[in-house]
Formats: C-alpha cells, sequence, structure tokens
C-alpha cells in the first residue's frame, strides 16, 4: 500500500525563509504543516499559493513519507531545506528541537514508508 | 589602490536607486516574480535554500581594510555573522532579507563596494592574481588590466544579455594563481623578446558538466590592444554562441566545436573590421589607472630580518612561516596568506569578528590591503617581515593563523546542499571529515602540497574538475554520493581530472582520501608532489587503494 502525501512549501517573499501551508496559514515550521493525501486537494492549494505572489516566492509540493509515524520529506534536500544548514544546527527551524526535527535529522537517503498512516494528521 | 571616481560613484548610487525601486514594485506586487528574477539576479541577490543570498563583488580580490570592516557590518547588521568568500574571489552572505536589500547596497555603496557583474549573463568580476603587485616574478601589476576591464564591462550594452555568463581571468606571473585555463578568457601577460607587453589570450576553458582547459588562440596580443580584441572575442561568441540550450550556451562549447583555429579566424576577421584605436583604452587612461596601484610607501628593509627568524624558534611560527608567508618583490617583506581553512571548520567562512581583527592586522602590518583568493584563502600581500611575528600572534588569537597554505586541509568546497538550491549533495560537511582526519599539522607537511576541491553539482564552483583529487557530489536513488577524480590542475599544469572509480557514500570518503594519500607517500619519488607521483605512474596504485577488491583491467 503507498498513499501518496504531499506538503507545499516555498519562501517566504519579503524575508526569504523557507514556509509551509499549515491549517492556520504560511507556518517558518514544518511541523506545522498540512499533510495532503488527496492529490486534487494538493494541486488546488499549489494553484492557490501560486496566485499569493505578493508573500510568497517559488511555491511547490514536495513528497512526505510516514517513517514510523511522523511525516518524513522523501528527499533529503527537503529535510536540509526543512532543518536549516546541517553544519550549523543552531541555525534555521531545526535549532527549536523537539520530535520531528529529530526525525529529520535521523532520517537517511530516501525516506521510506513504514505504512504507519494513522498517526498523521491529514488533510 | 584604485578609488573609484565620481562616475563610478555615480553608476553604483543609480543602479541602487534603480533596484530600489524594483524590490518596492515587487514586495507591491506590481512585478511578478518571473518579471523581477533576472532583475534581482542582475544585482546579486539569489534565492537559496533557507534565504536569500547577497553576493558582494570583489573586483580581481582586492579589499582594503575599510571595505573588509564595511564587509563585517553586513554580516553583524544584515545576515547572522559571518561571510562565505568564494572560488570566484567575491563574498557571499547567506542569510539576507529582500526587503534589507536595497538598505545592505546602500551601505555597500558607502565603502565602494556592490553586487553589480556577480550574476547574471553578462562579463563577470575579473579573477586576478592575488599576490599583484608583490609578487617577484609578475611583468606587470595584473590589477591594472584588471581594472580596465571592468571599466570596459560594467554594463557593457553590447555583451550585458550574452549566451551565458563569462568570466575573464588576468595573471602577469608564470606561476598561475588564478586558474586562467579555466575561465572563458584567461590572459597571461608576458614580455616578448622586444620587452614589449603582450597577452597569451587563451579561450574556452571552463568547467561545470562540459569541462575544458582554454585554447590559445594568441600567443602575444599587445597590450594595448586588448579591449578592442576582447570586444572581437565576445561578438564572435554573442553572434554564434548557442541560446537554444542552456548547457550548450557556454563559450567553452564553441571554440570546441569550432576548433580553435577557426575560432581564432573568426576572431581576428572581426578584429581586422573595427575601428580599434575607437575601442583600445587611450594611453592616459591607462596611466591614470597605473598610478592608482603604484602608491604603496615601501621602506628600504634589510632582505632578512632578525625578528623573523628568532620568532622561528618557536616551532608553530616555524611551521606558519614554511607554509603561509612567500617572498615578495621588495627585500625585507613577505606576502602572507591567511588560511580560512582551520581544521573542522567552513571552507571560506569568516565571522565578522575575524574579518575586523583581519582589517585592523592589515592596516598594522600590511599597508591597509587584503586580497581574496580564488582558494578561498585571504592574503595579506606587503608585510615586513620584522612585523610577521606580531601579525602571527594577532591572527593566532583569532584563529586564522591555521598554517595549511596549499596542504591537504586547505580545501576549496562550494556550499553545496547545506546552502545552495542547485546543489545535489553537500560540500562542507565532506571538506569537515577530511579535515579532521589531516589535523596533524606534521602529517599534512610531510604530504606535502596537495589541493583537494569539493563541488556539490555538476555546475562546479568548488572546481572539482581541477583539484589534484576532486570530490562530485551526486545524487544516486536518493542518496548523498561521492565521485573522486584524481590528476586535476588549475594552475600553469591545467588539466582535467579522470574519474578513479564509482562513487562513494559520504561515510567513506574521508578514509578514500587517506588511502590516495597513503598509496602515494609509499610510491613517491623525491621533490614530487602528488600530482607528479599521479602523472608519472598513472591511476593503478591509487585505483587499487581506494577499490581493492576491483578486477584490474
Amino acid at each position: 500500500m503507498s498513499e501518496a502525501l504531499k506538503v507545499l512549501t516555498a519562501n517566504d517573499l519579503a524575508g526569504g525563509q523557507v514556509v509551509f501551508l499549515s491549517e492556520a496559514g504560511w507556518s517558518d515550521r514544518y511541523a506545522d504543516a498540512v499533510i495532503f493525501d488527496d492529490a486534487a486537494a494538493a494541486d488546488a492549494a499549489l494553484e492557490a499559493a501560486r496566485a499569493a505572489t505578493l508573500t510568497l516566492a517559488d511555491p511547490y509540493l514536495i513528497d512526505v513519507a510516514a517513517v514510523d509515524g511522523l511525516p518524513v520529506p522523501t528527499s533529503y534536500r527537503e529535510r536540509i531545506r526543512a532543518l536549516g544548514p546541517t553544519i550549523h544546527p543552531d541555525m534555521g527551524p531545526q535549532a527549536d528541537g523537539g520530535v520531528l526535527v529529530q526525525a529529520l535529522q535521523q532520517a537517511r537517503g530516501a525516506a521510506r514508508s513504514s505504512g504507519r498512516l494513522g498517526l498523521i494528521r491529514r488533510k | 589602490m584604485f578609488h573609484y571616481d565620481a562616475i563610478d560613484a555615480a553608476m553604483v548610487a543609480d543602479r541602487n536607486a534603480e533596484f530600489r525601486d524594483q524590490v518596492q514594485r515587487r514586495l507591491s506586487g506590481d512585478l511578478t516574480e518571473d518579471q523581477f528574477k533576472p532583475l534581482r539576479l542582475m544585482n546579486g541577490l539569489y534565492l537559496q535554500l533557507h534565504s536569500y543570498m547577497l553576493r558582494v563583488s570583489i573586483p580581481y580580490g582586492a579589499l582594503t581594510s575599510a571595505k573588509m570592516r564595511a564587509l563585517a557590518h553586513v554580516a553583524r547588521r544584515w545576515d547572522r555573522g559571518y561571510g562565505h568568500f568564494t572560488t570566484r574571489q567575491n563574498v557571499q552572505f547567506h542569510w539576507i532579507k529582500l526587503s534589507d536589500t536595497p538598505d545592505v547596497l546602500d551601505y555597500l555603496a558607502t565603502a565602494e563596494l556592490h553586487a553589480i557583474q556577480t550574476s547574471g549573463n553578462c562579463i563577470r568580476n575579473t579573477t586576478s592574481d592575488p599576490f599583484a603587485g608583490a609578487a617577484a616574478e609578475e611583468v606587470d601589476d595584473p590589477r591594472v588590466w584588471s581594472e580596465v576591464i571592468r571599466q570596459w564591462s560594467t554594463f557593457h550594452p553590447e555583451f550585458t544579455y550574452l549566451p551565458r555568463k563569462f568570466k575573464i581571468a588576468v595573471t602577469a606571473s608564470p606561476q598561475d594563481r588564478t586558474a586562467a585555463r579555466a575561465h572563458d578568457i584567461g590572459l597571461v601577460l608576458r614580455r616578448n623578446r622586444d620587452g614589449r607587453l603582450g597577452f597569451e589570450v587563451i579561450v574556452g576553458g571552463g568547467m561545470g558538466r562540459t569541462p575544458y582547459i582554454g585554447s590559445t588562440i594568441r600567443e602575444h596580443l599587445p597590450a594595448e590592444h586588448l579591449l578592442s580584441y576582447l570586444t572581437a572575442i565576445l561578438r564572435v561568441y554573442n553572434r554564434f554562441g548557442r541560446r537554444d540550450n542552456l548547457y550548450k550556451a557556454r563559450i567553452k562549447i564553441l571554440v570546441a566545436s569550432l576548433g580553435a583555429a577557426d575560432f581564432a579566424s573568426q576572431v581576428d576577421a572581426e578584429w581586422d573590421a573595427m575601428d580599434r584605436p575607437r575601442l583600445d583604452l587611450p594611453d592616459l587612461e591607462l596611466a591614470r589607472i597605473r598610478a592608482s596601484f603604484g602608491l604603496v610607501p615601501f621602506r628600504t628593509l634589510p632582505p632578512r630580518s632578525e625578528r623573523f627568524e628568532a620568532a622561528r624558534s618557536d616551532p608553530a611560527f616555524a611551521r606558519f612561516a614554511r607554509n603561509n608567508v612567500v617572498p615578495h618583490k621588495i627585500p625585507g617583506y613577505g606576502i602572507v596568506q591567511v588560511s580560512l581553512k582551520g581544521i573542522g571548520e567552513v571552507p571560506g567562512d569568516c565571522s565578522a569578528d575575524q574579518m575586523e581583527v583581519l582589517a585592523d592586522l592589515a592596516e598594522r602590518h600590511g599597508h591597509g590591503e587584503i586580497r581574496v583568493t580564488h582558494e578561498q584563502n585571504l592574503v595579506l600581500p606587503h608585510v615586513p617581515l620584522g612585523e610577521v611575528p606580531a601579525l602571527y600572534a594577532g591572527l593566532a588569537a583569532a584563529g586564522l593563523a591555521t598554517p595549511n597554505i596549499n596542504l591537504v586541509s586547505d580545501m576549496i568546497a562550494c556550499p553545496g546542499l547545506d546552502y545552495c538550491a542547485l546543489a545535489n549533495a553537500r560540500a562542507i560537511p565532506v571538506a569537515q571529515a577530511i579535515s579532521r582526519t589531516f589535523a596533524d599539522p606534521a602529517r599534512a607537511e610531510r604530504i606535502g602540497e596537495l589541493k583537494i576541491k569539493i563541488s556539490g553539482c555538476i555546475n562546479a564552483c568548488g572546481h572539482h574538475h581541477v583539484g589534484h583529487i576532486g570530490i562530485l557530489g551526486v545524487d544516486k536513488k536518493g542518496e548523498e554520493f561521492y565521485q573522486l577524480t584524481l590528476g586535476g590542475s588549475g594552475a600553469e599544469d591545467a588539466a582535467i581530472g579522470h574519474v578513479l572509480g564509482p562513487a562513494l557514500g559520504a561515510d567513506k570518503v574521508a578514509d578514500a582520501i587517506d588511502k590516495l594519500v597513503e598509496a602515494y607517500l609509499a610510491i613517491r619519488q623525491p621533490d614530487e608532489r602528488f600530482l607528479d607521483t599521479y602523472r608519472r605512474t598513472g591511476v593503478g596504485p591509487f585505483k587499487a587503494a581506494v577499490y581493492p577488491d576491483a578486477h584490474q583491467a
């Protein structure tokens, strides 16, 4: 069984920092991100983000897999983007710590789904 | 030191005002991202992984103490307290906000700094010898000619929308510290038998996914015709360079497809047809530029400094003196190289505090001049030998006295996937791991000159193709892997390295470098550098060291 999970991300236009679509608008924290399991809903959100040119630069969808019940970006590029530079753990969102930050830091290679999707709050 | 005149200052101010307006229109929604992106890229502002990055130009790598202090201020006020010196002799700030950028640029302009020609498909900042004006063997000051090129190329209306970016290097020493043969145009200044200055003109070098060592299309171009001849080259490129394919748009592809001889004859035809006196630089302006670089008030000193020699009784200073200090053209002076490759540190990074220390030390001991090298180090070019011990103490207190210039831990590394939106893999952690592996300075000295260069993607900002050992990060099915190449060089013996074997996992790279080094130590002959041994023996012993299980062909 594989279910395609997506998160919508962009960079903040004025500040440049990485942002994720959350239930309460755009958040700097990956932990706040809405997890889409419906491709049509994800695409609709992306279209809306593309129209929000006053606040966002380069919105796009990233693939997410459930690893031990936590949503982890499948590509290490997106994990680094969600965390901050790996050489500076004090910089970027990773500085806040937390379970999800640890999960992202511990993920290796192309993160694969462990199938435990039930724990993830989805949209 | 060259200073901007009123025209330069007005140009920068106009450009900054224009960009301030463009940023405002982007933030208010009058410009879309698609409209705005090429505008910000013409002002050095990139959107990277975590933030915007502002690349500030350091024309031909020449800084003053005042400029260094301005960079420190930018790092502290608008960034996160540090900057990153690049393989293009520029400096990058990795945490800049778009909304702050107009203020940053206005501030930089007060110190004669800007971000012009650091991005876009124009003629970029000219690379030059960090030892300019100090090297004993140079035939002329290459900064003079770099400044000529700067004045000619900045906002050149004909060459602002080239098929692709365009990089020129100027060196005037037999020892090439600019990677001239890996540039779109490399200019090597020499005197011919009559004593006349002329350029060897090398065209079509480059790195990226299709690396080439440039071809010489003219052995001795009379120096006074530099601008008309460059114009002829750029015109041929502008006309025939490929605009249909991003990957084939650099001049190296054009030169390779036409052949150097054919390309040269096209340039000559263009050059013969043009009104050269109108394009070449008037002697008066050349004299004005030249005069501005000749003003260092050198003292008459004994060639040997007792204070310098006495300080060598400290083994740490002696090591620094051996590896980081080289002779100056003026007796009693030295060229002091400052490594930005502290063991386990990020290659090229420099904190605001360190920048200020360097500015102070350069003022106190080095006539206020600081140079940036394409190998991501800094140079104080004019230091009286008797003051080197005091300079060393100041550098050591700021963590800037690592005695490893040209040694194994003096690596180039691009920002890689820790910062860069184009990268496929990280480069900095690999450099850090190798640096720690070779932390012992005595061992590093025994190994001798060894240039390791690391790129996080095929665009090759980390110059891996011309590393004695090159390391290229690749994405293999979602994991970071690293491909090793051997035998490259960016110096006067320029060469492209050859792939050693299958790519290695991130945790295997430092160990593989260790094995390559041990293989070299086991078979080297007297006075052979790693590169020399590789060239003598070929890949065999090195391949066997890293891939012992592979069947040898």
